[in-house]
This record gives C-alpha cells, structure tokens and sequence, in this order.
C-alpha cells in the first residue's frame, strides 16, 4: 500500500488542513516532475495523492488502510440516514423525471413550462445537500479523536464512520450530479 | 512591424513549431526571442483556411488556393473536416451526412470517407494531414530551415479517437507531436504569459468554427491549473452560417439546392454574418443564382441573431456546468471571462455573456491568434525558449468500462488532473476461460450505450480454475489525454499494452453497401416525408404547449401578441389537417408560432422564479 502522505511529503495526519495538501502538491508541481521507470516524466502519482488527501473521505479510508484496517461491509446504515434516504430518493427521482421531460422538450415554449418544476427540483436537491453537509461535518469533526483513539489502536469508531461516509459522499455525488443536468433546464 | 527578417535563425532540428489546426481555419507559430508569433505564408497571410481542394486529385490545393476553388468544384473541396476526424459513420447524424456539398461515405472499418472522384475516397483524418503538411511548409519557409516537431491544440472536449486522429494526422504529415494541447488552455497561455506573478481564476470561453469549449483556470505565479472544462465538439460559427443560410433559403423561397448553389448560399450567410457584427443590416446579393435569376434579400441583424440563438443559448448551459463543477472544487470566483475564436465576434454572444453572467467579457486576446500563440508558448515551453511556466491540464470526460446491466463504471472521473492512472483487478468467470473481453467508454451518461465506445480491449488469463486468474488493468491517460492500457498479470508479473481495438471495424461489405446508398439517397429520396414527420412532431409538441402556456400567463400578454399567437397556431392546425401534407410550409408555421410564442415562454420562466 502506497503512502500517500509521504508522496507528498506530509506527515500521516487525518487532521490535514486542503491548503497543506495544496501547497505541498504546488511545490512538487513546480519542480521537475518525478520520473516513472521507463526515465519519462510522471506526475501522475502526485496527482493522485492530492485527490485523495483532500477530501475529507477518501483520506480516512487512506488513513485507515495505512492502519491495516479493511471497511467493514453492510453495518454502516446509521439510524438517522433512513429519513433522509427517502427525502434523497424523491428528490432525485423528481430532478431526473423533469430533466427527462426537458430533454425531450424541442421548443422554448415546452421548456418554460417546465422552469416552475423545474426549481422546485432543484431547491428540493439543495435541501438534501445541505442536510447531507451538516451529516458530513459533524463526522469529519471526530477526526482528531479518531487519531487519538489511534494511539491506543482503537479504530472502531472511525470505521464505522468511514462506511457512514462513503454513503453520505455518495448521495451528495448523486446530488451534485443532478443539479448539474437541472442547470440546463 | 515585419517579423521574417529578424528571427534568430534556430538549429533546425531543435525548434518546435505550434500548430492551431481550427475547423475554418489554422496557424501556426513559434517562440522568438521569448515571445510567440504567429508565422506568415509567402503573400504574408497568418490564417489558412482549412479547406482542401481535390479538384485534380493527384495534386491537392490547400487553404485559399482550395477556398476559390469551392464555388467552382464544390463536390470535392472538403471544408470542415475536423468536425468529422476520429469519428465513426455511426455518430452522424442526418445533417451531417447530407449538409456538406461533398459527399460522405461510409468506409469499411466503420470510418467516414469524403468521396472525390468515381470510387476514390480520402478520410478527414488525410484532409488534416494535408493541412498540417502545409503549415508545416509555411513554417519552414518562414523560418529558413526544416521542421519536425509539432505541439497541436485540440478542442478541449475531444475524446480519445478524435485526439489520436489528430495525432497520427500529423504523423502522416511528417511531424512528431510532442504535445497535444487543449485549446482553450492554449489561449490561457497566451492571456497569462505576461501575467506570470499574477493570481486569478479566469474562463476561457472559446466558440470557433466548429467547435465550442469552456474551461477553468487557475493561474498562480507561473502555475497554470486547468479546474474544468466541458464543451461540445460539434456546435460552432458553422451552424450559424447553416442556420441563416437556412433561413435564407426558406425566405426566398429556393428549395432543393443543388451543391454549387449551397456552396454559394453558405458563403453569402457567412459574410452577412460578419458584417453584421458591426453594421445593422446586410443586403444579400445573388446574381444569376439559378436558371439565370438573381436574388436579393435584407437581412437584419435581429433576423441573424434568432437564427443563431438556440445555438448561443447552447453554449450557456455548458458554461453553467462548468462553473458549477469549477465551484464544487472551491475555487472561488471567476476574476476574468475571456473570449476567443471567431464567433465571439458576433455581438449577440457578447451580450448574453454578459447578462448570464455579470461578467463584462474580456476581448484582450486576438480571437482568431491567441489559440495559435498559445501552442507556441507550449511548444517553446517543451524546447526550453519559455521557462518558469507550469501547466496543468485534466481530462474533459469519464473514462469507464461497461459493467453488468450495460451500466457505465467509471475509472477515471471527468475533470481529472492528468497524466492520470487508475487500476482494476479482473478474474476468470469459468475455469480455463482464455480471456475476457472489456469495452471501454468515455462519457458521462449512465447506461454505457450512450457513451461513446473507444473500443474493446482483450484481458488474456493464464489457465485454472474458476477465480485463480487474476490480471490487474491500469488504465492511464496520458498530458496528451491519450489513453494506454496496461494489463498486469500478477502471477508473472508481466506488464504489456492492450491494443483497443475498434470495434466498428467488424462491419461487413453488404452492410457498407447499404450504409452507401442510404447515404447517397438522403439528399434526393423521400427528404419531404422525413421533414414532415419531424415537423409534425413539432407541431403535436407545440400546440398543446401554447394551449396550456396561455390559461398559464395569458392573461399577462397584450391583445396584439395573443392574436399574433392565435393565428399562428392556427395556421399549424390548418396545415396538420390539410391533405397536401406540404413539409417545408408546416416547419416554417411551426417557426413562426415557435417565434410568436417567445414573450410567452419568458412569462413563462419569470412567473416560474417569482413563485420561490
């Protein structure tokens, strides 16, 4: 397993801040790009590491495989995701079936019939996002007391929030994606 | 000021020339004494249309040469053919098929061919070749000395197949590449070079012949980081020129144009087009344009831009979804919105830029140039003349491979920083099975059918049971945004490349032969039943659209609108029920009441926002 930390030449923190994570990245940037083994220039390894470290998600499940812990699979449903799992569904159901209704649509006139829908749409998307940001927040705010938990090798808890995680980046990926494709509605 | 005296005459083999090679037309350039300049031919020209004329096949004319000889030789001068390099035959659609005055075939390995002469077919991907070959001659008289190293822009939203055409284009015409680079990136360049202790976000806004890109940019002390990007490669000045010359045709009344005639009519719309950039209006003249009559026709300003709107309005929503996926990044506000290609020219998409988006659009960079420059600084970069830039650039679309359920698996998402690697691991279904075949996308749609096919790749397993094989693919893109894949079997150890092969090439001769004369009947055989069936569905779209549009906001319009609406609609009803089934005269009601209805969509819309 690769050390992405130190591709970037950063201490293996969970706590890193996404300047620190930049500002490394720049400075390798800048100098010659690193050779792959065939003597070209690679610069795709940097790349990566910066990718990973700088969300917040993708560097606990890095942090976490350093530790030698796997995701556990199937037990990451927490209680309060059920409602908002709903709430997520219709929202996205509702997004995809006016943006289906848009494409469809030919003329300007079809189009502004369904702008009204279509907003509505698209703050029920926001809804979700915002909730799903508050979610995420509150469990990225445990990070240093998942590092400290480290010290005594307990990683319990900052697996089972890392399975509750991917789920909430899913869906806000979900999200994202459909406020996409209602931009064009 | 003359610049083909006083160029410091460069080791030959050392120097890297900077290619634009743009759908209308193409530059190339080079650094000179740190700065880029765009190279003249010998009658001091800077810009070569990318036209080639096969009227004498052995001894192709290329740029003006090929430009005079359209109107004459229509059928085989071939305009536009980047619009068609990397592509499949599959991918066109009608218009494209049948627009051009040259005839487009199918070819044998599922490619697109222009037909020249009885049974002689050149390939878009040998048109660009004979551009580049000339610029290439243009450089090298200009600079006294041969040329075979090249940096090539590409439209930004080009997928793999149209970046290795380009490539192996230039190849043919004797040039390494030693970069490919994206256009608007290019014109970053050019924008930034005396910018370089300078921080800022810009959007490059890039609408050119045939192409249209969006990227964003960040630009901090010299490092050039591309946030991202999103574009349509098939909409551009072109569908303007269509569009009007469309609109001129139904005004006047001419239909069934033969190729001399739009040849002459796309050229005549081209130049109301940029007069129109400055002056109001534009008389349009056609002498003995047909059976010796001659044409005349006023053309305002406002008649252009309704022509061209759905297509500006196109590139709106592109540039939402790029500053949507730019801010999802975090990369705080666009300080500057800068405007290249030719198109940007026309003031309708000055205008609307400036609405859309608050922006008061930069217009410091040469529209047709600044791609061109910016290739010159890129290839002046590789050959050590340019110091202390960086450039960062990332891969437009998702890279996948297609799954269980005909579902589109990701690998590398779009908007990645590249050079880019990613890995997956793949195992034998049954015992013993030789190899397992992979096809792989690139695209952003969900079901993998829907995005463009790059071409299958075959993962060979060395022998065993159910399970034991295990070979891990690495999937890379390269600065080039080239793909190569890697397969690794991890028993051995042994690396070695997947050939992608293109999987349209299993296409048999009779269904060639079918596709052939499909492709030469468009243009004569039932054009007025494909036009009104698609008129029609048009119309059944419309009607009930205005009906509920107007118990919606109805209220709101003045009496002289609702009637212009009323009879419009009429119009359309009377021409569905009429027996003559008369196509061109249900689409042109069709876009009369599509017009009349404006105000109403706009009450429409403002109703809709008023309502949170």
């Amino acid at each position: 397993m690769a050390n992405l930390f130190a591709v970037l030449g950063l201490a293996e923190s969970l706590t890193l801040e996404p300047e620190e994570v930049d500002r490394a990245w720049q400075a390798l940037t800048r100098e010659s790009p690193p050779q792959s083994d065939d003597g070209t220039e690679d610069s795709s390894e940097i790349h990566h590491a910066r990718r990973i470290l700088s969300d917040p998600v993708s560097r606990l499940e890095h942090w976490l495989e350093r530790h030698g812990i796997a995701l556990e699979r199937g037990s990451s449903m927490a209680p309060d995701f059920m409602d908002l799992f709903s709430q997520i569904h219709e929202a996205l159901a509702k997004a995809d079936s006016v943006y289906g209704r848009h494409e469809k649509a030919t003329t300007a006139l079809t189009k502004a019939l369904l702008s009204r829908e279509a907003i509505e749409a698209q703050l029920a998307v926001q809804d979700c996002l915002s909730l799903l940001h508050q979610k995420k927040s509150r469990r990225i705010g445990q990070f240093a007391a998942f590092e400290e938990a480290s010290q005594r090798s307990e990683y319990h808890d900052a697996a089972t929030t890392l399975g509750q995680l991917k789920f909430l980046k899913k869906w806000e990926q979900q999200c994202r994606e459909r406020l996409l494709k209602l931009i064009e509605c | 000021m003359s610049d083909s005296e006083t160029h410091s005459s460069p080791a030959g083999e050392a120097v890297i020339i900077g290619i634009d090679l743009g759908t209308t037309h193409s530059l190339v350039g080079v650094v000179d004494s740190g700065f880029p300049i765009i190279l003249a031919d010998a009658q001091g020209e800077r810009l070569t249309p990318s036209v080639v004329s096969y009227a004498d096949p052995e001894n192709p004319r290329i740029g003006r040469e090929a430009l005079r000889a359209a109107e004459t030789a229509p059928r085989v001068t071939i305009a536009s053919a980047k619009r068609y390099l990397g592509r499949p035959y599959s991918d066109l659609s009608d218009e494209e098929k049948s627009a051009p005055p040259f005839r487009v075939v199918p070819l044998n390995d599922g490619g697109i061919g222009f037909e020249i002469a009885e049974g002689r077919v050149v390939t878009p991907g040998e048109v660009s070749s004979e551009i580049l070959r000339h610029l290439k001659g243009v450089a090298e008289a200009a600079l006294e000395s041969p040329v075979s190293r090249a940096v090539i822009t590409v439209p930004a939203y080009f997928n793999n197949s149209q970046r290795e055409a380009t490539k192996s284009a230039a190849e043919k015409a004797g040039l390494t590449v030693e970069r490919i680079i994206n256009e608007p990136t290019a014109a970053a360049l050019a924008y930034g070079l005396d910018k370089l202790d300078d921080e800022q976000t810009v959007a490059v806004y890039d609408l050119g012949g045939g192409t249209f890109d969006l990227s964003v940019l960040q630009m901090r002390g010299g490092l050039f980081e591309v946030i991202a990007t999103a574009g349509d490669t098939q909409l551009g000045g072109d569908d303007f020129d269509a569009a009007l010359a469309t609109q001129i045709a139904e005004q006047l009344d001419l239909t069934d144009l033969s190729p001399q005639e739009t040849t002459r009519l796309m050229a005549e719309a081209r130049k109301a087009k940029e007069s129109l950039s400055s002056a109001e209006s534009y008389s349009l003249r056609l002498p003995f344009f047909r059976e010796g009559r001659s044409y005349e026709l006023e053309i305002t300003r406002a008649q252009f831009e309704a022509a061209a709107d759905s297509f500006i309005e196109r590139t709106g929503s592109i540039c939402r979804r790029a500053f949507a996926e730019a801010d999802q990044k975090e990369v705080g506000s666009i300080d500057h919105l800068i405007l290249v290609g030719g198109s940007t020219r026309v003031p309708a998409v000055q205008e609307k830029l400036k609405s859309w988006f608050g922006h008061e659009p930069n217009l410091s960079q040469h529209p047709d140039e600044a791609v061109g420059l910016g290739a010159a600084i890129q290839a002046g970069m590789l050959c050590g003349r340019v110091r202390s830039i960086v450039l960062v650039d990332v891969t437009p679309l998702s890279l996948g491979i297609e799954t269980f359920g005909g579902l589109m698996n990701v690998i590398i998402a779009r908007n990645s920083t590249i050079p880019a690697k990613a890995g997956e691991l793949f195992t034998n279904a049954v015992a013993n099975q030789p190899s397992m075949a992979i096809r792989v996308l690139q695209g952003e749609r969900e079901m993998a059918k829907d995005n463009w096919l790059l071409g299958e790749i075959e993962v060979p397993f060395s022998p065993g049971p159910k399970g034991s094989a295990r070979v891990g693919v690495q999937f890379a893109i390269d600065r080039d945004g080239i793909l190569e894949v890697l397969a690794r079997d991890t028993a051995t150890g042994g690396d070695h490349v997947l050939e992608i092969r293109n999987s349209a090439i299993d296409v048999d001769d009779a269904e060639v032969e079918k596709m052939v004369s499909e492709s030469v009947d468009y243009a004569f055989d039932d054009m007025n039943e494909r036009i009104w069936t698609e008129a029609k569905l048009k119309s059944e779209e419309l009607l009930p659209a205005v009906e509920m549009a107007m118990t919606q906001v109805g209220a709101q319009l003045d009496e002289a609108d609702k009637t212009e609406i009323e009879s419009a609609a009429a119009a359309v009803r009377a021409l569905l029920d009429s027996e003559s089934r008369d196509a061109p005269a249900l689409k042109a009601a069709n876009r009369t009441l599509d017009e009349a209805t404006q105000t109403l969509a706009a009450l429409l819309v403002e109703a809709a926002f008023s309502q949170e």
